[in-house]
């Protein structure tokens, strides 16, 4: 459908839409207007990405003279596809409608490993290998060293490109990976350099948030990203964890193992240098001299990670002369290396400031901080000027300088943790370094500051004021949208009891009782004989759901399970995750059916879809709390009550909580679908503790289902089953309409009824 | 008959005019011995009784002596004089029933001799249906073996039963029992620590299908290197190491042990398997594309401890395996099912091959098949639209094949009660629907038969007719619209009543299909089936005196619609007969003239 919103003409690839999604646009728009960031939370199965896509695409046409650009941050690979997907659906409309000029490039963007079609690089385990397989190749010196001896292994789709030269070019289009791949294998071109070509000239890229967030990478990638773009993070209920991820280092007895090696390496190399091709060091030092930590026409294919503190953090400097050489350079980590050790070698957990770190660090190694603040430029320089290809082998070296950078640039928001070994499992040795991140705004700052727009959205922000607060800054849209039913398509429930009346719950005291894990068990035998096709549980950890599996396997419960459904569940091997889920949606189309266990804050919780017959039925197990006892969460909590007068217990429940929302979320997608949801802890029973799920999920939580038992739950689940079974209207009844048609939207926009009625 | 033998003391005559030694007849149900008194006499007889072909026997109230004469099949006749008729009664329906056992199992040769020449094979088809039908052997056992209809007769109204049983066995997969192999407890005997595990062949080929390294191992071992038992016993062992957690005893087992340590080893088979098939994973949840694609998991950056994340012991010892893993792997391979259906055979090696077959053939169809990938994209990009948005997508009708109607309308019936009352054209009356039907029929009489057999909206219309009939009508009988009336009748009147239905139906569609009478055979057909009738009809009427006065309204509710029916067969029966008669008698003039 076609439709105005105010001056611009929406293209909407379906017959109908949702009043939210209306409105959605309506508040996206407003904010773009105003060159403003927005904060908009709308529930899951409303359609948010298309709507955002058409909307921001739409008001790209109508504005023609000044184009800007969508760069979509998504949070996984997998809906990175999704939603390029969707965006075909809507391109193809488009160019239906409006012929050429609705033509645009998009293009998903990710690591070499998945967008390599070089199939001696991919036979690589891992990614840092496919990486540096793939450097090992296209290296410039590498490449110039093929010319003199023709044994020197090339990539023929490397070359090829480069032979293009600026007439390798995508043709407009929508492309995902696959697409890149098809692309590049039959043009004989290399996909990642040619999308990472195209970045400049696309008008939507998607990729990871990392690549926008994280200065390591950010820096590589986006770098030339203009100002007129509008920035969408979607699913960012927790952009907040990604943005201190993007700053945190950690220092392990292995990373400086490692390190100790890489710099033997390193110094082997040096020596050799020094015999062969003695100019080429003195090259480097003069153009250290001269203030130029790299040299400025640096081909894409010798970039590494970029300098992992914020752009406008790092210093225009000339580095400093003691470290110049390079031979000094190596001695000033070694001295590193042997005081980090020293420090590793605790018996007490000790927590300190990077400024009082650096201060010690100063007095007993005699580095400075500015020294340490130019650890990662000097190494960049050194490893290029060495030629080093194998990047992977020299990750702890690496990772070593990027921890002595980030502690020499920032003195607040940060602390350093020395832990001697895990909290829970005290009986294991692992002492641990860690320069930890508390101020989530860091990392997104630069973001916020460079981009005209930047609209973060999700199906959980609640409570929408906090997102604001702890990134810092102010939304010129700030809205939380409501779901209108057509029918009342989700049913949350809360069970606080057993069958035996007795009450079930996570917390610590109660989480092993064998009682507990019974009702549990037993919530879940009932519920998979009534329940078609597929049902997902979620529980607050690995070690719980082992735990609980193991219980349930030797009490046979796990059987009578199984006599109803296949059981799948996710492991911390995530090619095995990936295959187990891949089966368990198997089993839901054929009618086998299947469960599905889960982790809340594990991977699928984050980024998988249990829509339509893939769950009809979701069971959290507990309610998701961090591990409390953690320092580094100790920290955190200090700080945010520190900085944003944030209480503590607001904050984990509030975490908790969008943790336990994230995970039920995931049931809908539309309003054609429908789903249970079950919170099975008697804890969700309190209202300060509920009171923190999203208003959708609230607005149908009725009174009656805030105290459940089993027996209740099933019953209720029947009723549930069974109306939803039923024919219904798909436009909404009684003046409530739930589905807008081009006309409904004329005649709204005629007599600027814009509430309508939910 | 008690104890499924007769033993009556008898004198055998070979021809009626043999004088006849004395001795005993005992018949059990497979044959016939007669022990004369004196051990030398050299009379004794063993008759098997699928050789007796038929029986006669002297009647009661002549003046003749209880006499029974068997016919064997070869035209020889045994005649036994019994001492009195009740003695010689109790015999011959002994006899009697002993045939009729006969002609019912598979040893057909006895009865082959009518029309056609059955094959085993079919033979054995047919017996199979009796045995997992429970209702078309009660069927059987009272037509065919009351000799309301004959064998052929019986079977070649079900020929479809017949014919399509071997195509559902090639298209269908068996499926596999959904229980964990490692569900299979050791029976102890208690006083020792032996243990024994039973091993079926069900079992083996889960074991063999879950852990291609096994499999592979009984290839190279068995039986060049031990014996089966040997390999199973050293597998169990290997099980046990698992079960007991303790991986440094597993370790230093298998350290000692090289087959054993084939078992405790990761399934690298299975490894590379896996490699395989993650490239064809849906993108869409293709996790394993993520590892990396942030850069946080490079080595220490992000947040290590912070308690979001799990802490779980070190994972790298090669002789830990998880439950969950062993999960996973278990509903991977009830959901592939059986993939070698057309072994069936006992030989462990035979099929531990069978399945290295398939699995490498599979192996090649994957790396070739460029259609699953289109496929996969084309569901993929189905699936990017959202379904209430848009118009309906027509997906392509499947045939719905309903195993049990009642089941099947008892399920309906939520629906069409709930129908919103103003949804236009889904309310049709039943003559409309029943019009759609006679339509077709009249159709498929004119055009013959055509693919689909009936047009899926007409069928449409016929069910959903039915099914708010048969609501409707429940409504008016039940309080509860989810309970059946059937349900609340004791359950031996249930069945009565359920069993009475489905032997109306197979007479009346024997008595139709004989319709228009052409030959005796026919006519003696009919008359046998008319019989059978008024028998049922009777016996109706007696089950609805004998229920309870509170049901009893609703039972006669329930039989009238079966008396109705077959009153228009009597009807008919009678009509035909009487123009037959007519027609017959039309011949001669009409009265005396």
């Amino acid at each position: 459908m076609i439709f105005k919103i105010e001056d611009v003409t929406v293209y909407f690839p379906y017959d109908n839409i949702y009043p939210e999604q209306y409105e959605y646009m309506v508040e996206l728009k407003r904010a773009l207007d105003a060159k403003g960031h927005c904060l908009l939370e709308m529930p899951t199965g409303t359609g948010k990405t298309i709507a955002l896509l058409s909307l921001i695409t739409s008001y790209r046409l109508s504005r023609p003279d000044s184009p800007i650009k969508l760069v979509y941050c998504t949070r996984t690979v997998h809906e990175m596809e999704k939603t390029l997907g969707e965006l075909k659906l809507l391109h193809d409309y488009q160019v239906r409608h409006l012929g050429a000029q609705a033509k645009i490039l998009a293009i998903g963007l990710s690591s070499r490993k998945n967008l390599c079609v070089n199939t001696k690089v991919l036979a690589a385990e891992n990614r840092d290998s496919v990486d540096a397989a793939c450097r090992k190749r296209t290296a410039s010196w590498v490449r110039a060293l093929s010319t003199e001896n023709p044994n020197v292994e090339l990539c023929d789709y490397f070359e090829n490109y480069e032979k293009a030269a600026d007439n390798a070019l995508l043709p407009p289009g929508v492309y995902t990976l696959e697409d890149l791949r098809a692309f590049g294998k039959n043009r004989g071109w290399c996909p990642y350099f040619l999308a990472r070509h195209m970045v400049q000239f696309a008008n939507v890229i998607v990729y990871s948030y990392q690549y926008l967030l994280d200065p390591k990478v950010a820096g590589i990638i986006s770098k030339e990203l203009q100002k007129e773009s509008v920035v969408v993070f979607d699913e960012a209920h927790n952009i907040d964890n990604v943005c201190i991820e993007a700053l945190s280092v950690s220092v392990r007895r292995v990373t400086l193992e490692g390190a100790n090696r890489n710099l033997n390496k390193i110094r082997q190399e040096i020596d050799r240098f020094k015999a062969t091709d003695a100019g080429r060091l003195r090259a480097e030092y003069n153009r250290l001299v001269e203030g130029l930590a790299l040299r400025g026409d640096l081909s894409g294919s010798d970039q590494w990670l970029a300098n992992p503190a914020l752009p406008h953090d790092i210093l225009k400097e000339a580095v400093p002369g003691n470290i110049r050489r390079a031979e000094h350079f190596v001695h000033v980590l070694r001295r590193l290396l042997q005081y980090l050790g020293v420090r590793l070698d605790t018996e007490n957990v000790e927590k300190e400031s990077p400024v009082s770190f650096v201060s010690s660090l100063n007095s007993q190694a005699g580095i400075e901080q500015k020294t340490l603040k130019f650890c990662y430029d000097r190494l960049q320089s050194l490893m290029l000027t060495l030629e080093i290809t194998d990047t992977d082998e020299f990750l702890p070296i690496q990772t070593v300088c990027d921890f002595a950078t980030l502690v020499g640039t920032y003195a607040r928001g940060f602390s350093i943790i020395i832990e001697p070994y895990d909290e829970r499992m005290p009986h294991i040795p692992d002492p641990i370094l860690q320069l930890s991140c508390h101020d989530a705004s860091l990392a997104i700052k630069p973001v916020f500051d460079r981009f005209q727009s930047v609209v973060i959205t999700s199906g959980t922000l609640s409570p929408i004021d906090l997102y604001p607060r702890l990134l810092s800054f102010t939304p010129v849209v700030s809205r939380s949208f409501k779901m209108s039913m057509t029918r009342d398509c989700i049913c949350p429930m809360v069970l606080t009891r057993g069958s035996d009346q007795l009450p079930v719950s996570t917390k610590f005291d109660m989480r092993s009782d064998p009682g507990v894990v019974r009702n549990y068990g037993k919530l879940l035998v009932e519920m998979v004989s009534i329940v078609p096709d597929g049902v997902v549980c979620f529980f607050v950890s690995y070690s719980y759901m082992d735990g609980i599996i193991a219980t349930w396997n030797e009490t046979g419960i796990l059987k009578e399970i199984m006599q109803q459904k296949l059981v799948f569940i996710e492991t911390q091997d995530v090619v095995e995750t990936t295959l187990a889920l891949d089966n368990y949606r198997r089993a839901c189309d054929c009618g086998r059916g299947a469960v599905f266990f889960s982790v809340a804050r594990g991977k699928v919780a984050e980024g998988i879809d249990f829509d339509r017959h893939y769950g009809r039925l979701v069971v959290m197990y507990g309610v998701p709390f961090q591990y409390t006892l953690s320092k580094i969460l100790r920290a955190r909590l200090e700080y945010l009550h520190d900085t944003f007068q944030i209480k503590e217990g607001d904050f984990l429940t509030f975490d908790a909580l969008r943790q336990a929302a994230q995970c039920v979320g995931r049931v809908i997608r539309s309003k054609a679908d429908y789903g249970m949801m079950i919170f099975a802890d008697k804890r969700y029973s309190r209202h300060d503790k509920r009171s923190k799920l999203p208003g959708w999920i609230l607005s149908h939580l009725r009174d009656a289902h805030l105290n459940l038992s089993t027996d209740m739950a099933i019953h209720i689940a029947r009723e549930f089953l069974r109306k939803m079974a039923q024919p219904y209207d798909k436009a909404g009844t009684m003046g409530r309409k739930t589905l807008l048609t081009q006309e409904d939207l004329e005649k709204m926009a005629e007599t600027g009824v814009q509430d309508m009625a939910y | 008959m008690a104890g499924g033998q007769v033993e009556k003391r008898v004198k055998y005559k070979s021809s009626v005019k043999d004088p006849g030694t004395p001795g005993f007849l005992r018949i059990r149900e497979g044959m016939l011995l007669f022990v004369p008194n004196d051990p030398k006499s050299d009379s004794k007889l063993k008759v098997l009784t699928q050789n007796i072909k038929s029986q006669k026997n002297t009647k009661e109230g002549s003046n003749k002596p209880p006499w029974l004469n068997l016919t064997n099949k070869l035209g020889k006749s045994h005649i036994f004089e019994f001492e009195n008729y009740p003695d010689m009664h109790a015999c011959r329906d002994f006899i009697t029933n002993a045939l009729a056992k006969c002609e019912e199992e598979p040893n057909k040769s006895a009865v082959s001799t009518s029309a056609e020449q059955l094959s085993i094979k079919e033979l054995e088809l047919r017996f199979k249906l009796l045995r997992e039908n429970r209702h078309l052997q009660r069927l059987h056992k009272q037509f065919v073996e009351s000799k309301v209809l004959t064998e052929d007769e019986f079977w070649a109204t079900r020929k479809k039963l017949l014919g399509k049983d071997s195509i559902r066995k090639s298209k269908q997969q068996v499926g596999l029992k959904s229980m964990m192999v490692s569900g299979i407890k050791p029976s102890t005997d208690g006083r020792t620590n032996r243990v024994t595990f039973n091993l079926t062949p069900e079992i083996i080929f889960q074991i063999f299908a879950e852990k291609p390294a096994v499999r592979q191992a009984f290839i190279n071992y068995v039986p060049s290197k031990m014996t089966e038992k040997d390999f199973w016993t050293k597998y169990f062992r290997a099980e046990y190491l698992y079960s007991t957690k303790n991986t440094a005893v597993a370790a230093a087992e298998a350290a000692e042990d090289e087959e054993l340590a084939v078992f405790l080893k990761p399934d690298e088979i299975l490894a590379r398997e896996t490699r395989q098939k993650i490239r064809r994973v849906d993108p869409t949840l293709d996790m394993e594309a993520d590892q990396g694609d942030d850069y946080t998991h490079l080595m220490d950056h992000g947040i290590q401890r912070d308690g979001t994340m799990d802490v779980v012991e070190p994972q790298n010892d090669q002789f830990r395996r998880s439950l969950l893993q062993d999960l996973n792997r278990h509903a991977a391979v009830v959901l592939e099912g059986r993939s070698i259906a057309d072994v069936e055979s006992e030989d462990t090696r035979i099929v531990a091959e069978a399945l290295t077959r398939v699995k490498q053939v599979s192996k090649a169809d994957g790396e070739t098949t460029k259609d699953a990938n289109l496929e996969r994209l084309e569901r993929m990009s189905r699936l990017a639209g959202m379904e209430d948005l848009q118009a309906p997508q027509n997906f392509p009708l499947a045939p719905l094949s309903i195993k049990d109607p009642r089941d099947y309308f008892e399920s309906q019936q939520g629906n069409v009660l709930n129908v919103p009352r103003g949804a236009k054209g889904l309310k049709r009356n039943v003559h409309e629907a029943y019009g759609l039907l006679k339509e077709s029929i009249l159709e498929i009489r004119a055009t013959g038969l055509s693919d689909p057999l009936i047009r899926p909206e007409v069928s449409f219309e016929v069910f959903s007719s039915l099914t708010r009939t048969i609501s409707t009508a429940k409504n008016i009988i039940g309080k509860n619209p989810r309970e059946s009336f059937l349900d609340r009748l004791p359950k031996s009147t249930k069945d009565e009543v359920l069993h009475h239905w489905t032997s109306i139906q197979e007479l009346l569609k024997h008595f139709w299909s004989s319709y228009p009478i052409t030959t005796t055979y026919l006519h003696t057909k009919v008359g046998k089936l008319k019989d059978a009738m008024s028998n049922t009809y009777s016996k109706l009427e007696a089950m609805k005196e004998s229920v309870q006065s509170d049901l009893r309204h609703q039972v006669s509710l329930l039989v009238r619609p079966m008396q109705q029916a077959l009153d228009a067969a009597f009807q008919h029966y009678e009509a035909d007969l009487q123009r037959r008669t007519a027609k017959s008698g039309g011949e001669r003039p009409n009265g005396y003239i």
